[in-house]
């Protein structure tokens, strides 16, 4: 995680919207599944990971790139029983992405978050980096 | 012309009806039209809602208008509470329009007991089902047997049994009774169903969900019938003032979540192709008889034949507890099984269409011949619950809904507040304080879970009451008692 990462909840009556932030694509991708993992956690304390996943993903766009990303964070925690929680992001380019994630393993299915939507889904480069926004369903 | 423009042209057509002209943008294909009072209007022109429903009137093949149910708010892509119809024959088919939980559902079972029989043992029997109907799919347990809580094991082969024929599958396994079948819509079985279209993820996010009520807003409640509206109806239905009822609020848990992904990506992908431009990605879709099309209708269908499932074995362990707590006084009859997130073939002024219901109930008539024989007198049964520690209501529709929702209704209290704001305003243990000062007894996985639904959320539960008497018959209102949260 780089200093300049954050991640935020917006207002949303039915879902929640996720606003992150980023020095770089990868920046903003690797904060993006830490926030996603805060969500599936529900505020509960984790150790240290303890899987290791390898992820490469191919998408038309880049905004597809991002929803598959967390779809696919979203399915392993359920298949695996496992959250992820610690973040490589190798490479992020318009349309492909590798990382190496960590995950801790949890009791319960964590499937408060079914989804990450198209909705309102934004990418962009800003002054200083890069800014992403997601309606996830909940 | 902006959005929020569009908008601005709405029009006051009746005391609850607001619609938006065809004409107010020049993607729309048809009118939006909103059932809600003045105070419904004014908070919903505060979000992007209206501006949700108008994107949906821009379908290609959506015919007559789209509608917002009085409980409509915020969603992705179709707002929740949205009805839009698109014509079989030239029309597309959205996964969006659907939503990620296909045939998220409500189920009623009604008892032969009175509330003062089950008060003494009323927290030890919510413990019970607290146990026995698991929220979801743990790394440890699942052993023993499905009803003390046991993971209902199914092979690759079994499961494929449940997506093809859902509840009937059940009924061979004596999980379901036969008279189980005659109050399901559909009968618990979807006959356009096709597990080959359902992906290999979809299915192992589901193998081990079956039985299991998810998270959110999902939940088993322990009702008793506070007040009957109408003899007639509630007689129809089996229900008296002072029945101790279960209510079953939960979908298709991962399985349908990972079906809507898939093709709403597949989708995204081709539209394309057919040449689909649209206001919103998220309503991303194909026409009903492409190729693309006709496979999510099928795994939709199979996905829906898993939620109904689902609802059958989580009844399945509700009559066990019963049966153990309360002896053959306990057995749970059904009142009846309906879908509020779900794509239907249904015939509207000759004309086949696909009705999208996201968030809204099917609300058919005494006339309609899907509704079920032993209902046809009064309508098919509609049920809507409350918000934690308010009562829900049971309704049955009427024949002219056809013509003003395409048959439908909404599905629940709405939402006027996201769940950071709930959060904010009250703690879990608050709620829970709350609701135990009402005499509610509440058994929750994790204390925050309550959080979802505290009863002091500013849902709107009375304004709509207001509107739907306009073409929905009042039954009973089971006034919550104790609750089981996923």
């Amino acid at each position: 995680m780089t200093e300049s990462s954050s991640h935020e909840f917006l207002e949303h009556t039915g879902e929640v919207k996720l606003r992150v932030c980023g020095g770089s694509l990868t920046d903003v991708f690797a904060e993006a599944g830490r926030a996603l993992g805060t969500l599936q956690l529900q505020g509960r304390k984790h150790g240290p990971a303890k899987a290791w996943w390898e992820i490469h993903i191919e998408a038309r766009d880049q905004g597809a790139l991002f929803v598959d990303w967390l779809n696919e964070l979203i399915f392993r925690a359920e298949a695996e029983l496992a959250v992820a929680v610690d973040f490589d992001v190798v490479q992020v380019s318009g349309t492909s992405l590798a990382a190496r994630v960590g995950a801790v393993p949890v009791e319960e299915s964590p499937g408060l978050v079914k989804a990450a939507t198209f909705h309102e889904l934004r990418i962009e480069q800003v002054t200083d980096g890069f800014e992403a926004e997601v309606v996830l369903d909940v | 012309m902006t959005e929020s423009a569009a908008v601005a042209m709405a029009m006051k057509r009746g005391p609850y009806l607001y619609e938006i002209p065809a004409s107010a943008r020049e993607d729309m294909r048809v009118a939006a039209r909103v059932y809600a009072d003045d105070d419904l209007w004014s908070q919903i022109s505060q979000d992007r809602s209206l501006e949700q429903l108008v994107n949906v009137a821009t379908l290609p093949g959506v015919t007559d208008a789209v509608y917002a149910m009085p409980d409509v708010h915020l969603g992705y892509g179709f707002p929740v509470g949205g009805v839009a119809a698109t014509r079989a024959e030239d029309g597309i088919i959205s996964p969006g329009g659907v939503g990620y939980d296909i045939n998220c559902g409500v189920r009623l079972l009604a008892s032969d007991l009175a509330a003062d029989e089950i008060r003494p043992s009323l927290e030890d029997a919510v413990h019970d089902l607290s146990r026995t109907i698991p929220a979801g799919v743990g790394r440890s347990g699942g052993g023993g047997p499905v009803d003390k809580g046991g993971r209902l094991g199914l092979t690759t082969a079994e499961l494929d049994r449940v997506l093809q024929e859902g509840c009937r599958y059940l009924a061979e396994r004596n999980i379901a009774l036969a008279e189980d079948l005659a109050v399901i819509e559909a009968e618990g079985s979807l006959a356009a169903a096709d597990p080959a279209a359902v992906s290999q993820r979809a299915k192992q996010r589901g193998l081990n969900q079956l039985g299991t009520i998810g998270s959110g807003n999902h939940f088993v409640e322990v009702q008793v019938v506070e007040r009957v509206f109408d003899e007639a109806a509630a007689e129809a239905l089996g229900l008296s003032t002072g029945q101790v009822t279960i209510l079953i609020h939960t979908g298709s848990r991962g399985l349908g979540h990972q079906v809507c992904t898939d093709y709403v990506r597949r989708m995204d992908e081709v539209m394309a192709r057919y040449e689909i431009v649209l206001p919103d990605r998220e309503l991303a879709c194909a026409p009903f008889r492409s190729r693309e099309g006709q496979q999510y209708f099928g795994a939709m269908c199979a996905a829906a034949n898993f939620a109904f499932s689902n609802r059958q074995v989580v009844t399945y362990r509700a009559r066990a507890v019963f049966a153990r707590k309360f002896g053959d006084a306990g057995r749970l009859r059904m009142v009846y099984d309906v879908a509020h997130n779900m794509a239907k073939r249904e015939e509207y002024g000759g004309e086949e269409v696909l009705v999208h219901r996201k968030g809204a109930t099917r609300a058919f008539g005494p006339g309609n011949p899907e509704t079920p024989e032993c209902y046809r007198a009064v309508g098919q049964p509609v049920f809507i619950p409350g918000s934690m520690g308010t009562a829900s209501y049971v309704l049955v529709g009427a024949d002219a809904a056809a013509d003003l929702s395409f048959g439908s209704t909404c599905h629940g209290a709405g939402r006027a507040m996201s769940r950071r704001a709930a959060k904010r305003a009250q703690t879990g243990q608050e709620v829970r304080r709350d609701l135990e000062a009402q005499d509610i007894v509440v058994r929750c996985g994790r204390a925050r879970c309550v959080v979802v639904g505290p009863a002091s959320w500013p849902r709107r539960r009375q304004s709509p009451t207001r509107t739907w008497t306009a073409w929905w018959t009042w039954c009973t209102k089971p006034g919550s008692r104790g609750r089981l949260r996923g």
